[in-house]
């Protein structure tokens, strides 16, 4: 790794300032596990010339229950999230997700703010050293449309359309599914609006901006997390699916259903959920719901095998869910 | 990765580097004419194994370059170097961490276990590493031994699929997996017979 300042932060205003002063040209640091990979490997035209740690800003690492709202501090690892009893009653796709994130080691250093800021994966745009100056950096074209493209978005591309790279986090669809708000140092957005791919970036965050807390709603019903990967561990996900249903006399009443892995940002599968609103779960309404899912599938040449994962992932969420008596 | 200083302790004003805290706080005191010292940031204090280290760090430096090239912990070892491997675990602060992925500067104040202190302190699972020989070239044992002893710290009598589970970060080449939870379980039952002895009835 080349040098750099380092600051730590003692308050999220420090955080911030920090940032500001750098103009885009720092990086925040808790974990570590991703931004230090990306800064190893210096896959960016631009090495950062700061990091700010926000480890050492006190009271972001917790997890509250308030009347059935759950709280999670920024901070909080993964490992934490996932042996957590509430987290576990209540929001069962969300501690899945957790526990089926990388290894424990990743779990114990990963915090879930972390988590959902990630960058995308895509092995032309993470290649090391930049030898790839591709689209999402400013070059121009998107080396996976024509290159090996089995791990990359079968719902289009992002950034113009162009952009074929996807967001591998397991803790975002669980969130979109559990209709989280995700609160930074300045305002709150729902966890569906938080991603957004752009040059360089994937989030709404501006770059003096940092997530502090990610608050769940009460649950309306029971939720359930899939993830299909090559291995157990340590893998990103091939494709993994979060729902969420609730039910009243058998019928659904609400549905959410969110994809990743797929895409640029996590993939709300909307279709799905309006094949299901209305009906019982059973195998015939999650097999149509995940032909619903799949409707809008565009493959690339080698990444055709995703859509059925993507199908198989949300017939089986869906039919997890059909636990009324669990909540 | 650059090595921008060696451990020791160097003046803050003047970068003049000195053994011991005493000798800096001396030469502060008389060329400096001031008592209180600073503390930049690179300066840390931390525990290794029991034992007190008060250093300079750069930014850059990972902690497992300050362990293994700089303070001579050479138990942990880098593979991958990307977080992927499970080779540089060391324990910080009772949690089992990737030290290539941590950077020395943010450990100030932490106490850190390496594979070094599990067996200075005779820990039951190096005898049973040995007996069950859960390793073959031996270059991942270390990372093993170190992420079974945190999972020992909290979960004194796992189920083969809690080790594998704990285990699944640690890579090895040599495939020797089907030994460590045999080995682990071993050792859980020594440490659990050893506390039942020492707490009265």
């Amino acid at each position: 790794m080349r040098s750099f300042a380092h600051f730590n932060a003692a308050t999220v205003d420090e955080a911030v300032s920090v940032l500001r002063r750098y103009g885009g040209k720092a990086t925040v640091i808790a974990g570590g596990t991703d931004v230090l990979g990306r800064m190893k490997d210096e896959i960016l035209p631009a090495y950062p010339e700061a990091l700010v740690n926000i480890k050492t800003i006190p009271g972001l690492d917790f997890i509250d229950e308030i009347d059935g709202v759950i709280i999670i501090g920024a901070l909080t690892r993964l490992e934490d999230i996932a042996l957590n009893r509430a987290v576990q009653a209540s929001c069962p796709a969300l501690a899945e997700a957790a526990r089926r994130t990388a290894s424990t080691h990743l779990r114990e250093m990963g915090t879930i703010g972390g988590n959902i800021c990630q960058d995308v994966r895509c092995w032309y745009y993470r290649n090391p050293d930049n030898r790839f100056s591709c689209l999402k950096k400013g070059g121009g074209r998107c080396y996976a449309i024509n290159g090996d493209n089995r791990y990359h978005s079968i719902f289009g591309g992002s950034v113009d359309q162009g952009c074929y790279a996807v967001h591998v986090s397991d803790m975002a669809p669980a969130l979109v599914a559990l209709d989280a708000a995700i609160k930074t140092s300045r305002r709150e957005v729902r966890a569906e609006e938080f991603f957004k791919v752009g040059m360089l970036r994937t989030t709404i965050l501006d770059d003096d901006e940092i997530v502090t807390e990610i608050k769940i709603p009460k649950p309306v019903g029971w939720s359930a997390f899939f993830k299909f990967a090559l291995r157990k561990a340590i893998d990103f996900p091939i494709v993994n699916c979060a729902a969420m249903m609730a039910l009243a006399e058998g019928k659904v009443t609400e549905a959410r259903i969110c994809l990743n892995a797929v895409h640029g940002t996590p993939y709300r599968a909307r279709k799905a959920e309006e094949v299901m609103i209305g009906v019982s779960i059973n195998e015939d309404t999650a097999e149509a719901a995940g032909s619903a899912a799949i409707s809008a599938a565009i493959p690339l040449t080698k990444n055709g095998y995703m859509v059925q994962i993507a199908k198989t992932m949300v017939k089986r969420a869906i039919l997890a869910c059909n636990c009324p008596d669990k909540l | 990765m650059a090595v921008a200083a060696k451990p020791g302790y160097s003046c803050p004003y003047c970068a003049t580097s000195f053994n011991t805290v005493d000798d800096l706080k001396d030469h502060v005191l008389k060329v400096h004419g001031t008592e209180a010292l600073p503390r930049p940031e690179g300066y840390v204090k931390l525990t290794v194994n029991g034992q007190a280290w008060e250093l300079e760090v750069a930014p850059n430096w990972t902690l497992f370059y300050l362990l293994h090239d700089q303070l001579g912990y050479t138990g942990a070892k880098t593979f991958c170097d990307r977080g992927a491997c499970g080779s540089c675990t060391v324990i910080i602060d009772g949690r089992p961490v990737l030290s290539c992925m941590t950077l020395a500067i943010e450990c100030d104040g932490k106490n850190i276990e390496t594979a070094e202190g599990i067996a200075a302190a005779k820990h039951p699972l190096i005898e049973a590493y040995v007996k069950h020989h859960a390793m073959q070239c031996g270059y991942c044992t270390p990372g093993f031994v170190v992420t079974a002893k945190a999972l020992l710290d909290r979960n004194p009598d796992p189920t083969v699929e809690e080790i594998k589970e704990a285990l699944a970060g640690n890579l090895c080449r040599c495939g020797t997996y089907p030994q460590h939870p045999i080995a682990i379980i071993e050792a859980a039952k020594k440490v659990l017979a050893a506390r039942s002895e020492n707490t009265p009835a």
